[in-house]
């Protein structure tokens, strides 16, 4: 089937009505797999819409999302999409652990989604009931068996045709309590994304491309990259449960060779993780050489980690181009820029000093790696045509090539604010660009990303919010209070986490302990380093507020200085 | 099956996995307190999963905290495998 320029999601999802042989194949258990066929998809997100209107949901109502499993998601995503009830998708419970602070985080997201129903299932319904009861606009919770049976014959099963600007989804960021954020994404924004990924970065083709992904689907790379642009220009996707990843990585790559894929994204981490727990048997039988792109974002790029894997599975036949560098970020909808396809890995290695100290990129030869005179950072690519990505100083000054600093976007796939939320909507889509708060520079164009300016900590692919590790910190014994900063910074795989606080603490030993514990517990974050300050010594504004991006500055260079002298 | 160690084999699945010694663990010892990310005891949970041919549904693993827990559970997953 031809990809054509659908108008919407829901004009996307019904043209693929009598299209029965491709669709979403799901792996439901071991050596198990479903597939819902384009047409059949169709058919089930009609009967969900008419079981949802039948709840009394009507168009603008919001409808939570907790279902970890896609053959669920997917059509109900899809129907609430087809009624005009804006989905919520958020995240099921996922590991062993603090089950009490994943409850908070959810009735506070839902608190600020303000849904009229939670769509789960019956095997979570009770794990979630102490967070529903806490949402007071919640009028019932609907399972996925509910939804799966025949819907009422009397309840509508027409679509609504929605216009650009009106919501299709709301996509929560991070896991935070403090200041749940959902980005409003558009219809049009959706369809500027969908086609951007599919036609400019992928250069997709439905008859020959198929995906296979893992992701969690509450997530935008999931959710959009491989749900709803796959819709869009029909291209065939096989979903393996993102527990089932984390528990054995190999899953991964060897659907991907079961299935003859050759698309797939997962951000840094999920390289590392794969390349790690490949066994020479499995390298030696995948056969991996028909995959086209695999795609890295969601955190910070590692180019070791990418080069490692590539180097790894080339005994599959695994071409090194088609490891992709991608930027993005839920503001723009999804993606941003991929990395030219049938090209190598790129990076730039640029002097250290001139880029801790004069924010400037100045390329010099890799030997500085070797002594760490050097940094290296990936490109990720031009922006998507239709839109522009600029780089800008603290002032608002446009900058020239080679300076780092504000990347900022614009372009028809940027979405349209925060829910709920004028003062954070304006603060960041204001002005007509959108004010990413990540840190990067450009070269002829090309984005490369440095660092993250404001409030996120990226670690295994999941967003969190930085003041809750810092309230953490704050409330252990000794710490001066409102003097800590969490950041995180580049470590040899990935990301790691770095809490600083003011004490005078005689036990410095026991108070990093106490810290790493509290945080470990109610976060599952592992913090790599506690560094215990004299008071006064955190960087603050006039009105006594933690500098973070100053203080990991500071971080950054202190450690240079511990480095063997020359 | 019944006499299996489960406290043994989350150390050891540690050891594998991550190349991590836990020390003197007991059924008390909450997850949360070892030092690992949400991924890394997703990781462990498969290992186990694999040494013991079993598979742990996911919505009862979100209500394990402690190693006593994690122990009744997988008694109780193995037990269902083994009951005709």
């Amino acid at each position: 089937m031809a990809a054509l320029d659908h108008p919407n999601l829901i004009a996307a999802l019904d043209a693929g009505r009598s299209s029965t042989h491709q669709g979403f194949t799901f792996v439901v258990g071991e050596g198990e797999e479903e597939l819902l066929s384009w047409d059949r998809l169709r058919a089930e997100a009609m009967n969900r819409a008419a079981h949802l209107r039948a709840l009394g949901l009507r168009t603008g109502d919001r409808l939570a999302i907790v279902m970890p499993d896609g053959r669920d998601f997917v059509p109900t995503f899809l129907g609430a999409t087809w009624a005009g009830i804006i989905p919520v998708p958020l995240p099921p419970p996922l590991s062993l652990g603090k089950l009490d602070s994943y409850l908070g985080s959810l009735a506070a997201v839902m608190n600020k989604a303000e849904p009229a129903y939670l769509a789960t299932t019956a095997k979570i319904e009770d794990v979630l009931g102490s967070a529903a009861s806490r949402v007071p606009s919640l009028q019932g919770i609907v399972t996925a068996e509910d939804l799966r049976a025949e819907a009422p014959a009397a309840a509508s099963r027409e679509p609504v045709d929605p216009h650009a600007d009106d919501i299709a989804f709301l996509q929560f960021t991070s896991g935070s309590t403090a200041t749940p954020r959902g980005v409003e994404v558009t219809h049009g924004s959706l369809r500027a994304n969908a086609w951007a990924i599919m036609r400019d970065g992928l250069q997709a083709d439905s008859a020959t491309d198929s995906g296979v992904s893992w992701l969690p689907l509450y997530h935008d790379m999931g959710l959009i990259g491989f749900v709803l642009s796959p819709v869009f220009h029909k291209v065939g996707v096989t979903f393996i449960p993102a527990l089932s990843f984390v528990r054995n990585a190999t899953i991964w790559l060897d659907t991907l060779h079961r299935t003859r894929g050759t698309i797939s994204f997962a951000p840094n981490f999920a390289y590392a993780l794969a390349a790690r727990r490949a066994r020479p048997e499995q390298v030696a039988k995948w056969d991996l050489s028909r995959v086209r792109v695999l795609g890295c974002g969601a955190e910070p790029i590692n180019p070791g980690t990418l080069r490692g894997f590539a180097e790894k599975f080339s005994a599959c036949g695994l071409r090194p181009e088609a490891l992709v560098p991608s930027y993005g970020l839920a503001e723009a909808t999804l993606a941003v820029s991929f990395d030219a396809l049938d090209e190598p890995l790129s990076t730039d290695v640029i002097d250290r000093d001139a880029y801790e100290r004069g924010k400037r990129a100045v390329s010099v030869p890799r030997a500085g790696l070797e002594v760490n005179d050097a940094v290296e950072f990936v490109s990720c690519g031009r922006a998507f045509p239709d839109h522009e990505v600029g780089t800008f100083d603290t002032a608002g000054s446009r900058l020239s090539d080679r300076h780092v600093g504000e990347l900022w976007v614009r372009g028809p796939s940027v979405a349209r604010g925060y829910y709920k939320d004028p003062e954070a909507s304006q603060e960041t889509f204001g002005g007509g660009w959108l004010r990413t708060g990540d840190l990067g520079y450009l070269v002829d164009g090309r984005i490369h990303v440095t660092g993250r300016s404001k409030d996120l900590i990226i670690v295994n692919g999941r967003n969190y919010d930085p003041q809750c590790i810092e309230w953490l910190a704050d409330d252990a014994p000794g710490v001066r209070a409102g003097s800590t900063a969490a950041f995180s910074v580049p470590g040899t795989a990935g990301e790691e986490l770095v809490v600083i606080v003011e004490s005078r603490t005689a036990r410095p030993e026991a108070l990093q302990e106490t810290i790493k514990q509290r945080v470990n517990e109610q976060l599952q974050l592992v913090v790599s380093e506690v560094v215990i300050a004299p008071p006064g010594s955190l960087p603050k504004t006039s009105s006594g507020k933690v500098q973070r991006a100053k203080a990991r500055q500071q971080y950054l260079d202190s450690m240079g200085s511990l480095l063997p002298a020359e | 099956m019944s006499n299996v160690d489960v406290i043994g084999l989350f150390k050891q699945a540690a050891l594998e996995v991550h190349g991590r010694e836990l020390g003197t663990l007991d059924a008390a010892t909450e997850i949360s307190t070892l030092g690992l990310d949400s991924v890394a005891v997703m990781e462990m949970t498969g290992c186990l999963e694999e040494k013991l041919q079993i598979r742990i549904p996911d919505e009862e693993l979100a209500e394990v905290e402690t190693l006593g827990q994690l122990d009744t559970l997988i008694r109780r997953v193995i037990a269902g495998k083994e009951a005709p």
